[in-house]
């Protein structure tokens, strides 16, 4: 875990490099199984963004956003499981998912998730898999 | 605008983007609702102007718990922003003297004016945002656009170019808006509708609140320079 005066580093001397390069995309997708080496084929991509969105719910979200910004996190945690794999993002990735599925207590009782990174040229490649865990030992409180 | 007033303007319109993003945190974990209850009360007390400066340290200790329990900034650029804002004005508030405590003041002015700067710059300087490529890839691709009907902007090519050149050139003059205070003004107008349009097209909302925020800081720090 690094420490908070080296994270608020970069903040106190930020260098707001916004969208210099566009790089792969993460989407986070996760499969349920009754058995923890169950063969995972069905992928469910989380969250999926909607179809359309009207200006006026676009401008509601200036005041209440807390999914969409939740997602952005995610997209963060992806990033960084990817470039240095931690107990802590895989967490955060795996307790926002279980406590959607709070509301399923009847869904299988086994949950993993996979970070699916699309590039530039319109490629698709798997770049992280978590080991299956039980939803009931997730801390979603 | 005095300096005063400038630093008494930032303090309240950032505590009530903080008390925004608090909000929204309100509905997640236990542990989330605990720290983000506690920054709301300590907002809430700089609104009020109560006991000042002591709620602003408060709510830069609590930024480095916050900080620790997300591992890093919870959304990127603008929680970044968000947190220099609050170490500028907590030390505006306690430093001893008083061209320490402008500096301070000052150097969230300063960062303000090069986020416009250096995000146009690092733009200009890749060629696939020269050729329009850049920003038809974030339509195209990317986690931003809110919903799937948005990717359908990635085929509007000349749209996006004159966008992202539109984009860049406002960045990189940004800082000639600096010569005079009506300049300014109309140089942050741009900015507010450029984060209004990122907010409802991308949903990035913090930034638009925590932008404006700042707006104060860049507008004494031109009184003072200029």
């Amino acid at each position: 875990m690094a420490n908070p005066v080296s994270l608020l580093a970069p903040a106190l001397i930020p260098s707001w490099n916004f969208f210099d390069v566009i790089a792969a995309s993460p989407r986070v997708e996760y499969a349920l199984a009754e058995a923890r080496d169950a063969v995972l084929d069905a992928w469910i991509e989380f969250r999926p963004r909607p179809q359309r969105l009207s200006p006026a719910a676009m401008l509601a979200r200036l005041f209440w956003n807390p999914r969409w910004n939740e997602s952005l996190f995610l997209v963060s945690c992806a990033e960084r499981l990817v470039e240095e794999p931690t107990a802590h993002g895989e967490d955060e990735i795996f307790r926002r998912i279980a406590a959607d599925l709070a509301s399923r207590p009847d869904a299988a009782p086994w949950l993993s998730f996979r970070l699916l990174f699309l590039d530039p040229a319109g490629g698709r490649e798997v770049l992280y898999q978590a080991a299956p865990r039980l939803r009931s030992d997730i801390d979603v409180g | 605008m005095s300096f005063d007033l400038a630093l008494r303007l930032t303090e309240a319109l950032l505590a009530l983007a903080l008390i925004q993003q608090g909000l929204e945190h309100l509905r997640a974990f236990r542990r989330e609702r605990i720290l983000f209850g506690a920054r709301i009360v300590l907002c809430l007390l700089v609104l009020a102007g109560v006991a000042q400066p002591w709620p602003l340290v408060a709510l830069a200790v609590l930024s480095l718990l916050i900080l620790q329990r997300f591992q890093g900034p919870y959304n990127g650029g603008s929680d970044r922003l968000g947190l220099l804002a609050l170490w500028c004005v907590t030390l505006a508030r306690v430093l001893p003297v008083e061209a320490w405590r402008e500096l301070a003041f000052g150097y969230l002015g300063v960062q303000l004016m090069l986020s416009y700067f250096i995000s146009g710059w690092v733009k200009i300087v890749n060629p696939d945002w020269r050729k329009g490529l850049a920003l038809r890839q974030v339509f195209a691709f990317s986690a931003y656009p809110v919903a799937e009907s948005l990717r359908g902007w990635a085929g509007r090519s000349r749209l996006l170019l004159a966008m992202s050149w539109a984009v860049m050139l406002f960045e990189l003059a940004f800082p000639l808006t600096m010569i005079a205070q009506p300049s300014l003004m109309v140089g942050l107008v741009v900015a507010a509708t450029f984060h209004l349009a990122n907010a409802c097209l991308f949903g990035l909302n913090r930034f638009f609140w925590t932008w404006l925020a700042a707006y104060p800081a860049i507008l004494w720090l031109q009184q003072r320079l200029f």
